[in-house]
């Protein structure tokens, strides 16, 4: 909605202010004045930053909303669905894959009535992967049971924030409520908007508290069982009571609405419409791309054409009556949908708008679809147009030449298709024989020799030059490193991460031998199956032409955010056993995303989600120890290393490629430095590992069939160091070392003290 | 109300910064859009490029500004600008800067050239140029760049006050970082009084190039592989990663090299070029080249990690990377 500068604050009842914020702004800013009681979240882009702008204002005190930090998405909308049977409201912010995986929840989260308030913040889903903007998230969301109102620009993300709360708690409704924008268009352009002064009108508005009268889970005087298992004779009751419901959501976001525009000036019906009073040709877009449609219908309007735009503010329930009317004496409307449901004849959104116009007898206005704006395409003025041409054509030739296509495709130029350029890596390079690994058959122990780091120049990396990482980032020296001790040829799977961002921005690759990605948190399961085909193939003698003089050595690489989301699928692998090696880069954080914390975050870390003010000092919790969960599940070889210590961590690799080839699944974690998010400089990354591992924050082990040795023990050498010799370093975490985070920085060195001597007595003793 | 210079059709004044991540283009086009907005008194939007782009990647902030009744609804990037601002002079190797400028729009440089040099540079047919050495501004008051930036780019939008700006500096470093503002402010005023500003009429007889679209591919539904697979193992050595260094390199001396590999196993971007020959005794061994500064960022975890004198850290003059550089040899097809 465009706003009226002039009429606005005069029409106003509430007093307002304004500021130049974002969509995710302003979702976080509705949300702390609701002070809602439960967020649980997990950061995908484009949506995280919601929860970050809430953590920064809960670190100064601004509002009191728990804040959860989840293992994925699975879960963050596990943690939303138990609050709101507690009984207080409730908010989630998401995008894309991280809405994909939370989709199974979201009709239980309808259809067992309990309200919250999710904003998707859409983005294109994978695969490919692709982090911009567009619906195909959206779509999935259509028949989940929640209704969806929709947000054009930073403004109405702030308004529709405040309504979707009225209106999920309704009595006539009480359904979980979505609140739709789009990713980066409209989550990260800032505008002016304008917003309730006082969080005390806000709360006027939506309500104090939650309407009393509706069974929660904690009135211990009315104990309730939430999600009975329901047969065939009830469930149907169940599922029309819910259609009811969401048809009742049409109405009363009406009143609400109303209500709103007494308090604000600003009204939203069920359907933006510009210019259509006596328009013949109209384009229906949605959300961002339905504010530059304005525009375009202004510069035709100038020629003399009756243009006009409609935009819906809420599609659940769908406004198909107000649409039948709004198109009556239309003669053409071009319909853009952000997503295609492949095989239906046109996007979710014209296959409405074709029933809306059947049911009310509208046979006459010609319906022109198109799929545009894919994965963050823009829409400029000129497909406006373009959109626009459609319908007019439709017009005057009195038919639709082509009902269904793209717009925004382009064909490609035949000379410049991809040709191959680098020939495969050979094996006699790959395979040195520069390592050897012995098995001694007495003591069962494995022995090593590798020689000096020089000659293992030889071998040629795993990657090519040319990926995008962040100058002095760790991730790849700390690869490589380990790669140089594996020999012959790797088949690897990433993880989602900045690994497997910077090294495969399509049509380039960086790497030279086959990679995979799948989801963010199905690595390990991924893997699995390519693995047991690899054996399976071979056993049917399927891969015989290719002449293998070796097997595969397979290997998935994941950061520690993989192995948060993936923690479930790399036990559950790890416990198959699974002929794989699983190697975590921790960096500390979920820093391809922007520096939220993980589980492996240190505590008191300044993350972009465990900010420093008066309120908060960082992480509350301790660091994960993944290789210790790892070895629980008794897997042949467990390992931690170090680029810092390079000839160490060449040994691992050898041994990991022996168990992995002849016993099974071989977990290891690489400490990596971050510059840019542990706020270190670029060129002391190698140091400040080392340091790390010097004041065993990071020991450097291995766990052998069970049996711990440490490999390095910085006491014997005299090096052992404070925890504050490595912290210095880093911008993240020098404020532990004031004298007013004392208490923080000894709980941290205690609980540091206190798994290394684990440690060390599990390296004394084989049965620890 | 201020008065903006001139508009597009729709009503704006549109500025594009160029950078790459990690120069602070994207936190001085959001204080240049706060400016305008909350101190001028406009109607504006302002936005990043978003993506995979990490630190040393190319970068774009767009920012909009217009009067308070025109209404704000496009939300594509600024194809056209009135303003330009490059903050990193070698971006014009990799990216087409200037797109899309009227033949009145003006282009500020991040550089010690002269208007006339970087009118050849950015292949600029007509315009204003203007200049700023930003970084010697910067490594001189030991502030950032995106200061002095922010500096000559008041003095190019004379709709924005720049004592308005000094106060935003003092609010917002002024509590956590007291010591930081006289030299924030003294960055922003010599960015601002040490612009130098040439223009260059269109001749006659030609006209601007017309833009091409941001968001044009290179490959089609015909010629991309299925699935969005790449058949194409290790082709990212095509990338020229040379602009993600901003000011230092590493400076190679093979006398000084005991060819340990220190640095080879530190480099996050596999820059050191080996190649077998055979030792004192005869045998093979490897022997270190060199360094090839296409894909070098300029992080210097090498010089950290080199036990001798071989590497060390310089200032990059142009030409030198160029200079030094030892090439890969890649195995091709």
């Amino acid at each position: 909605m465009a706003v009226n500068y002039e009429t606005e604050v005069v029409l106003s009842e509430v007093e307002q202010l304004t500021v130049y914020e974002s969509g995710n702004e302003m979702a976080a800013y509705a949300a702390h004045q609701i002070n809602y009681h439960v967020m649980g979240y997990f950061p995908i882009s484009p949506s995280t930053e919601v929860a970050q702008y809430l953590d920064l204002m809960k670190a100064s005190g601004q509002h009191d909303i728990k804040l959860i930090p989840s293992d994925g998405e699975h879960s963050s909308a596990g943690i939303c669905y138990g609050a709101s049977t507690a009984g207080g409201r409730v908010f989630n912010a998401t995008s894309a894959n991280g809405y994909m995986f939370m989709l199974e929840q979201m009709p239980v989260q309808s259809g067992t009535r309990f309200p919250m308030v999710l904003n998707l913040v859409c983005r294109s889903i994978s695969g490919p992967l692709n982090i911009h903007g567009d619906h195909s998230d959206l779509y999935f969301a259509l028949n989940t049971g929640w209704p969806i109102l929709m947000c054009r620009d930073p403004q109405s993300v702030y308004d529709m924030n405040l309504i979707a709360l009225k209106l999920a708690e309704h009595p006539k409704v009480r359904l979980p409520v979505m609140v739709a924008s789009d990713g980066y268009f409209t989550s990260h352009q800032k505008r002016r908007v304008q917003a309730f002064a006082h969080s005390a009108d806000v709360l006027k508005f939506v309500g104090e508290k939650p309407p009393e009268g509706f069974p929660n889970t904690l009135d211990r005087d009315n104990p309730i069982t939430v999600g009975p298992y329901m047969n065939e004779p009830d469930y149907i009751n169940n599922k029309f009571q819910q259609s009811q419901a969401m048809y009742n959501a049409g109405d009363v976001f009406e009143v609400i609405s109303n209500e709103y525009k007494q308090l604000t000036g600003r009204h939203y019906e069920m359907l933006d419409m510009y210019c259509m009073e006596d328009a013949e040709v109209a384009v229906f877009l949605m959300n961002s791309a339905s504010e530059i449609i304005k525009d375009v219908v202004d510069q035709l309007r100038s020629q003399g054409i009756k243009a006009g735009s409609i935009a819906p503010n809420m599609i659940r329930p769908f406004p198909q009556q107000q649409i039948a009317e709004a198109l009556q004496h239309v003669k053409a409307i071009t319909v853009g949908d952000r997503a295609d449901s492949y095989g239906a004849h046109g996007g979710n959104m014209v296959n409405e708008i074709k029933a809306a116009l059947f049911t009310y007898g509208n046979t006459s206005t010609q319906v022109i679809s198109r799929i545009y704006g894919l994965g963050g395409k823009e829409f400029y003025a000129e497909d406006g147009h373009h959109l626009f041409e459609l319908a007019i054509e439709a017009v005057e030739k009195g038919k639709v030449e082509v009902p269904f296509d793209y717009y925004g495709h382009t064909v490609g130029d035949a000379d410049k298709a991809p040709k191959r350029i680098l020939k495969p890596m050979k094996f006699e390079d790959l395979k040195t024989g520069l390592i050897t690994i012995k098995k001694d058959e007495v003591t069962g122990k494995l022995s090593v020799r590798i020689p000096p780091l020089r000659s293992l120049t030889k071998k040629p990396k795993r990657l090519s030059p040319g990926h995008g990482a962040c100058p002095g980032c760790g991730i790849f020296s700390g690869l490589e490193t380990f790669f140089k001790g594996i020999e012959g040829d790797i088949i690897a799977l990433y993880h989602t991460g900045c690994a497997m961002v910077v090294t495969t921005g399509f049509p380039y690759s960086s790497h030279k031998a086959t990679y995979i990605h799948n989801l963010f948190q199905n690595g390990a399961a991924t893997l699995s199956g390519v693995v047991e085909m690899f054996w399976e193939r071979k056993r049917r003698g399927e891969l015989d032409h290719l002449g293998l003089q070796d097997d595969f050595t397979f290997v998935m690489v994941t950061g520690d955010g993989g192995m948060d989301i993936g923690m479930g699928p790399a036990i559950g692998a790890a416990l198959r056993n699974h002929k794989m090696i699983i190697i975590e880069y921790d960096n500390e954080g979920y820093m391809n995303t922007g520096a939220q914390q993980s589980y492996s975050t240190p505590i008191g870390n300044r993350t972009s989600t465990s900010n420093i003010g008066k309120e908060q000092q960082g992480k509350t919790t301790h660091h994960k120890d993944t290789a210790q969960i790892m070895a629980a599940t008794n897997i042949p070889y467990v390992f931690t290393g170090s680029e810092a210590f390079a000839q160490d961590l060449v040994k691992k690799a050898a041994k990991a490629q022996y168990y992995a080839q002849n016993e099974g699944l071989v977990y290891g974690k690489i400490l990596i430095a971050c510059p840019l998010n542990w706020l270190s400089n670029d060129h002391e990354g190698t140091q400040i590992v080392n340091e790390a591992v010097d004041s065993c924050f990071f020991p450097l082990y291995e766990v052998e069939h069970g049996c711990t040795t440490i490999t390095y023990n910085p006491e014997d050498k005299n090096k052992k160091v404070e925890l504050r010799e490595w912290l210095k370093w880093m911008g993240k975490t020098r404020h532990l070392l004031k004298p007013e985070n004392e208490a923080a920085y000894e709980n941290f060195q205690g609980e540091v003290d206190r798994r290394w001597h684990v440690l060390k007595a599990k390296h004394e003793n084989p049965y620890l | 109300m201020v008065h903006l210079p001139k508009v597009n059709e729709l009503g704006f004044f549109e500025i594009r910064l160029e950078s790459i991540g990690g120069l602070g283009a994207n936190l001085a086009g959001k204080m240049l859009a706060e400016a305008g907005v909350e101190g001028a008194g406009l109607n504006g939007v302002s936005f990043s490029s978003y993506g995979s782009e990490k630190k040393g990647s190319p970068v774009k902030a767009h920012i909009r500004f217009c009067d308070l009744n025109t209404p704000i609804r496009d939300t594509s990037p600024v194809e056209r600008p009135h303003v330009v601002s490059i903050f990193h002079e070698a971006l014009a190797k990799t990216v087409n800067v200037v797109s899309g400028i009227y033949a009145d729009s003006t282009v500020l440089i991040n550089s010690q050239k002269s208007p006339e040099q970087l009118k050849d540079v950015m292949n600029m047919l007509g315009g204003t140029i203007a200049v700023i050495d930003a970084t010697g501004i910067a490594l001189a008051e030991k502030n950032r760049v995106n200061m002095a930036m922010i500096g000559a780019m008041f003095r190019l939008c004379p709709f924005l006050d720049p004592d308005t700006m000094k106060d935003v500096i003092r609010k917002s470093l002024g509590t956590k970082y007291p010591q930081s503002v006289t030299s924030a402010i003294n960055t922003f005023e010599r960015g601002f009084n040490e612009v130098t500003i040439q223009e260059f009429p269109l001749m006659d007889g030609l006209s601007m190039p017309e833009f091409i679209r941001a968001d044009t591919p290179v490959l089609g539904y015909e010629t991309q592989s299925i699935g969005g697979v790449i058949t194409n193992p290790g082709n990212s050595f095509l990338k020229d990663l040379s602009i993600s260094r901003s000011g230092m390199m590493p400076h190679f001396v093979l006398d000084d090299c005991i060819h340990c590999a220190q640095c080879d196993t530190v480099c996050p971007d596999f820059c050191f070029v080996w190649e077998e020959q055979p030792d004192k005794k005869g045998r093979p061994q490897m022997f270190l080249k060199g360094i090839d500064f296409q894909y070098c960022k300029g992080c210097l975890k090498c010089i950290e990690a080199c036990p001798t004198d071989a590497l060390s850290k310089v200032l990059e003059v142009e030409g030198a990377a160029d200079a030094q550089t030892i090439k890969h040899v890649f195995d091709l097809v």
